[in-house]
């Protein structure tokens, strides 16, 4: 046999079967779009995070302090011979019109100041060409506040500047959250003009450059590794890039991409089975046909080849009409929920995510169709002269073979949408196991089935009865595969439902919505004092100090750092970044001590490391942290690892050691506290003035934004739980469709011995909805199971479930099985009774 | 004879769509078959013996003409009440068996007991399968029988509610002729015993001999109708 041959009897064999087409593409084509859909969203909010950090920082790199900073820096960034420089610089100060003054934050900034996102004035005009040395630019708050408009002249640190202008927008001013005051724009030099600077204790410097070379990631880490060594005072310096902003919330974007990919996978692989199904009765209808292949001399492999093409060409259809509709789902989101996505979220194609939804889309379809169709095998050519000979015994190895291929395939798809080799072994042995226990328990009750006394029975429950105790005619692979698609979507619906009541009760309504940074040890007391005046809820303070890694187990950082893996920057970042260190007796009510005890070696100094966090630093129990505390090198030996429940919003730290371990060496205090919004303001006016060091960080736009996040999350899952859902009614239509042929000749047999159209329904009806009832008790039996061992055993977050679901749930599939299966027999119900005479 | 006939058409004419023109099936036939007759209709392949039983039987619905059984029109009946009609009236036996491949042989019988409200179904359901012999293969499936013992399940699904008129579509043409004239000794003997109208298709002459009239038809049209038994 020829390609050629081959192909011409695909495009034969896809005549005719309107139906089975259409079901085939759909249950492909849902699990495509969701695949597509996840990655191209995820991809998109990543490229919108990078662009919107960029706006944040208004430049590539930034290099900020809290004293001026040494000029030999742009040297270090001379590699990039376009770059361009601009400066700012920050400071609270108070300003006055008339008698009345307020606390503002000023910000002096050169003329090329912002080189990205656009500070949005009235009138309308760049901040550069506006402001002069004589003027300013305010937050019209302030303006509202002292009573000034646009003209109007203010004084600052006593001299006088004329309002030009404002500041209606400024990229990153709002994430903050919490400020210490409304803006207030000069220039440098008039800045200089107000004679500020003198007091510079509180003034913050910045060097902001554009870098037309764009430099990577790689390049950035080894400015900072070039500073580092070759400025003196390189500790006190910050820089930052936009490429590797945010870094926590892009890893766990990626988590999340991980998880949504794989249940996006499972609605694919849900399809797969569906396919599975469709073409195990495609291939029992044509066995006439591949009985006279055969006595004309083709082979099965031959055979099979030529249903594969097919197979092949049809997935191809499917796969491509979901990639293309999944790659329009973050167009779709951005038009109908747009608080859903980042600002300065730009709308763009993905086409790796469409090709991967296309590559995967074709190769669950060809490696689900395998196995039924290695039923060429056991295809007698004697068929084509007896209808009634026995099947040959398949070959054991292709039987194998089959199994091992979907295995196989299975894993390879789980890598490609979880990147994680485990995770990968993990899903498709979960997914394995599932499908036996199916399978199994299926069995079992069409066994149960086959001893009920039907006898008894009014005919049409019987003939319900009797269709699932019939031995091999389809009901096990149906139920299995109906049976599957409950589990998955009662599965996600129980733990997503548990999970976010978790998550909404776990954003505690006394989470601290202000943190007090930089409280001096004697400044303890008078401000706790200071806040609780104010009606402050949960105080709560420990000590801090701030210090880097100098070596682990006696091996300096320096010498490991470049060692670890490029591809996981983030474990250099965790070794050189500064690390903060709190000490206790005690863990917070939310920690957990996983490993080790907690000081328990009276010897030694003790640290215990959270454990997610020792990962990244690659150490464990009984290993050795040096730290460079100003100079002097400290080492602890890591005694315990715990877990932090970070949704607590409590204060915690990776690092903690042993209680005074470091009272004598030089360190801060951080306070967290519950306050209301106005509360809050004059608590910040309050430290502006009796403990200006201290700097109060407002957490309630943060918490805020993860509670939307972490609900916008739960809205993905239940919107992939809805494509599940969806690709298990077509499983159930196609699986019902696919017998459609078979189906008419018994209708229109029925009709003959007398049964009228309702009867007809109602037998029919009754044989989907017991099938139904059947996987759906399996299916939501299994689901219950899993989601008990999942709460309870692995998050922990205790199985209060919903039990009243179950019989639910069941009763739901019963009844969603029979209407499926009568409206995919629409056609088979119109039968003519006539047309029991024909043949 | 004087009393009503139990079947009867008045110039029964169907056609058929046939690629955009129409195909005339069957051409102004008349006929008229009394209580208990045994009535054979032959002809050669596609020549609307099948259109006709179907006809006769309310499977269709005629393009003119009329049909009455037991004097009562039901060429204008609806789909439901031609089913209602042939629960109480109508028996079949087909070519290709046609039984319910999900339920066992007596299953199959007990269906159109059930659905006629005969009393003491599972009952009278053995009773028949012991007739044709089938009695201790009451639970096997179609797929578990021989032709032979799926065309006995046949009749005796047929026989059961006792219906006025039985209607066979060429009964033994997917048997051999042993088999085959063994279906026919059964079926002409529970004819007897139920005294039941028999109308049977066939193109086999062999086989209509046993009839008491042969109806001949000839592309859609009666060509001649034989009398009498002939030996
Ligand atoms: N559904 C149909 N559509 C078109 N032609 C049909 C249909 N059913 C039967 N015919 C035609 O009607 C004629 C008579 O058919 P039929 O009654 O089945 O013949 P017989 O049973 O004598 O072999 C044949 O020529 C056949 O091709
Ligand atoms: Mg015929």
């Amino acid at each position: 046999m020829k390609a050629l041959d081959v192909l011409r009897g695909a495009w034969r064999e896809s005549r005719g079967s309107g139906p089975r087409l259409l079901f085939f593409i759909a249950c492909l084509a849902l699990g495509v779009a969701a695949i597509t859909g996840v990655s191209g969203l995820v991809d998109a909010i990543e490229q919108a995070l990078v662009a919107q950090s960029r706006e944040l920082l208004g430049a590539d790199v930034s290099i900020q302090a809290r004293r001026p900073i040494d000029a030999k820096v742009d040297e270090f960034l001379a590699f990039d011979a376009q770059r361009e420089r601009a400066q700012a610089r920050e400071t609270p100060t108070l300003v006055a019109f008339g008698q009345r003054s307020k606390l503002a934050e000023l910000k002096a900034v050169s003329a090329n100041f912002p080189f990205y996102g656009r500070i949005v004035l009235e009138p309308d005009g760049r901040l550069g060409e506006v402001l002069d040395e004589q003027s300013c630019a305010v937050a019209p708050e302030l303006a509202n506040e002292l009573g000034a408009r646009v003209g109007d002249e203010l004084s600052i640190g006593g001299k006088p500047y004329r309002i030009a202008a404002l500041v209606r927008d400024e990229p990153g001013r709002l994430d903050i959250g919490f400020t210490l005051g409304p803006r207030v724009f000069v220039t440098l030099e008039g800045l200089a003009r107000s004679g500020l600077e003198q007091f510079g204790s509180r003034m913050r410097y910045r060097e902001l450059y554009r870098l037309p070379s764009s430099p990577d990631e790689r390049r950035i880490a080894q400015l900072k590794r070039e500073v580092n060594e070759g400025i003196e005072d390189a500790a006190y310096l910050r820089i930052e890039s936009h490429r590797e902003a945010q870094p926590t919330v892009r890893r766990s974007l990626r988590q999340v991409e991980s998880y949504l990919g794989l249940v996006a996978l499972l609605s694919l692989v849900l399809g797969g089975v569906g396919v599975a199904q469709i073409v195990r009765a495609w291939v029992a209808s044509r066995t006439q046909a591949v009985a006279v292949l055969r006595v004309l001399g083709a082979r099965p492999r031959e055979v099979l080849a030529m249903y594969l093409t097919h197979v092949a060409l049809l997935a191809l259809v499917g796969s491509s009409l979901g990639a293309l509709a999944g790659s329009f789902a973050p167009h779709l989101v951005a038009r109908i929920a747009a608080d859903l996505l980042p600002s300065g979220f730009e709308l763009s194609w993905s086409p790796l995510a469409l090709l991967r939804g296309l590559g995967l889309g074709v190769g669950i379809a060809l490696v689900f169709s395998t196995p039924p169709l290695t039923a060429v095998w056991r295809v007698s050519p004697a068929r084509v002269l007896r209808t009634d000979i026995e099947p040959l015994p398949a070959p054991r190895a292709v039987a194998w073979g089959a199994a091992a291929l979907v295995a196989l395939g299975l894993f390879a798809a789980a890598w490609t949408q979880s990147r994680e080799l485990t995770v990968a072994a993990g899903f498709t042995a979960a997914l394995a196991v599932l499908a036996g226990a199916l399978a199994l328990g299926a069995r079992a009750l069409t066994r149960l089935a086959a001893h009920v006394p039907r006898e008894r029975l009014n005919p049409y429950l019987r003939n319900g009865v009797a269709a699932l105790a019939r031995p091999g005619i389809g009901v096990v692979g149906a139920t299995v595969a109906l049976g599957f698609g409950v589990l998955v979507i009662t599965l996600m619906a129980l733990v997503e439902s548990r999970l976010s009541e978790r998550l909404r009760n776990a954003l505690p309504t006394d989470a601290p919505s202000v943190f007090l940074l930089d409280v001096q040890p004697d400044q303890r007391e008078s401000v706790r004092e200071l806040a609780t005046r104010q009606g402050a809820v949960n105080y709560s303070d420990v000590p801090v100090l701030t210090a880097r890694l100098a070596s682990i187990n006696g091996v300096s950082v320096r010498d490991i750092a470049p060692g670890r893996a490029e591809a996981k920057g983030r474990e250099q970042w965790v070794l050189m970044r500064e690390q903060r260190i709190t000490w206790a007796s005690t863990l917070p009510a939310d920690n957990r001590v996983v490993a080790g005890e907690l000081w328990s070696d009276p010897q030694r100094l003790e640290l215990s490391v959270e454990k997610d966090f020792a990962e990244d630093l690659g150490v464990g129990l009984g290993d050795r942290l040096a730290f460079d505390v100003q100079g002097v090198e400290i080492e602890f030996a890591v005694t315990s690892l715990r877990t932090v429940e970070w949704e607590s919003f409590g204060i915690n730290f990776f690092l903690m050691a042993e209680p005074g371990s470091l009272d004598h060496a030089p360190h801060s205090v951080l306070a967290a506290v519950r306050l209301e919004p106005a509360q809050e303001a004059s608590l910040q006016r309050e430290l502006a003035s009796s403990a200006p060091n201290v700097t109060p960080i407002g957490v309630r736009a943060i918490l805020e934004k993860v509670l939307a996040v972490l609900s916008k999350l739960a809205a993905a899952v239940r919107v992939l739980g809805l494509f599940t859902i969806l690709t298990g009614l077509v499983i159930l239509a196609g699986v019902a469709s696919s017998s459609a042929v078979h189906r008419g000749r018994e209708v229109a047999l029925l009709k003959t011995l007398g049964l009228t159209r309702a009867g007809v329904v109602t037998l029919f009806g009754i044989e989907f909805a017991l099938v139904g009832l059947v996987a759906g008790a399996i299916g939501a039996t299994a689901a219950f199971a899993l989601a008990w061992v999942f709460l309870e055993r692995v998050v922990e977050l205790g199985a209060e479930l919903p039990w009243a679901a179950l019989p639910a749930a069941t009763l739901a599939t019963a009844l969603a099985s029979a209407l499926c299966g009568l409206a995919a027999n629409l056609r088979a119900l119109a039968s003519r009774p006539i047309e029991s005479l024909r043949g | 004879m004087t009393a009503v006939p139990r079947l009867e058409c008045i110039a029964l004419t169907r056609t058929l769509p046939s690629g955009g023109q129409a195909l005339t099936v069957l051409d102004h036939v008349d006929l008229s078959i009394s209580a208990g007759e045994f009535c054979a209709i032959l002809g050669p392949s596609g020549s609307g013996k099948s259109t006709l039983l179907g006809l006769l039987a309310g499977l269709d619905r005629p393009t003119s003409g009329e049909i009455l059984l037991d004097g009562e029109r039901i060429d204008d009946k609806s789909e439901d009440q031609l089913s209602l009609l042939r629960r109480a009236k109508v028996g079949f036996v087909f070519q290709s068996f046609q039984l319910l491949g999900n339920l066992t042989a007596l299953e199959n019988v007990l269906l159109p007991l059930e659905l006629a409200g005969v009393r003491a179904a599972p009952a009278r359901a053995r009773e028949l399968l012991e007739q044709v012999g089938l009695g201790a293969r009451t639970h096997h499936y179609p797929s578990q029988l021989s032709g032979g013992e799926q065309q006995r399940v046949a009749l005796a699904r047929a026989f059961g509610p006792r219906p006025s008129v039985l209607f066979a579509d060429e009964p033994t043409g997917n048997l051999d002729a042993a088999t085959g004239a063994r279906i026919l000794e059964l079926l002409s003997e529970l004819h007897q015993r139920e005294q039941t109208t028999l109308v049977l298709v066939t193109h086999d002459p062999s086989i209509a001999r046993h009839a008491q009239r042969r109806i001949h038809l000839r592309a859609g049209r009666v060509e001649r109708i034989e009398e009498g038994v002939s030996v």
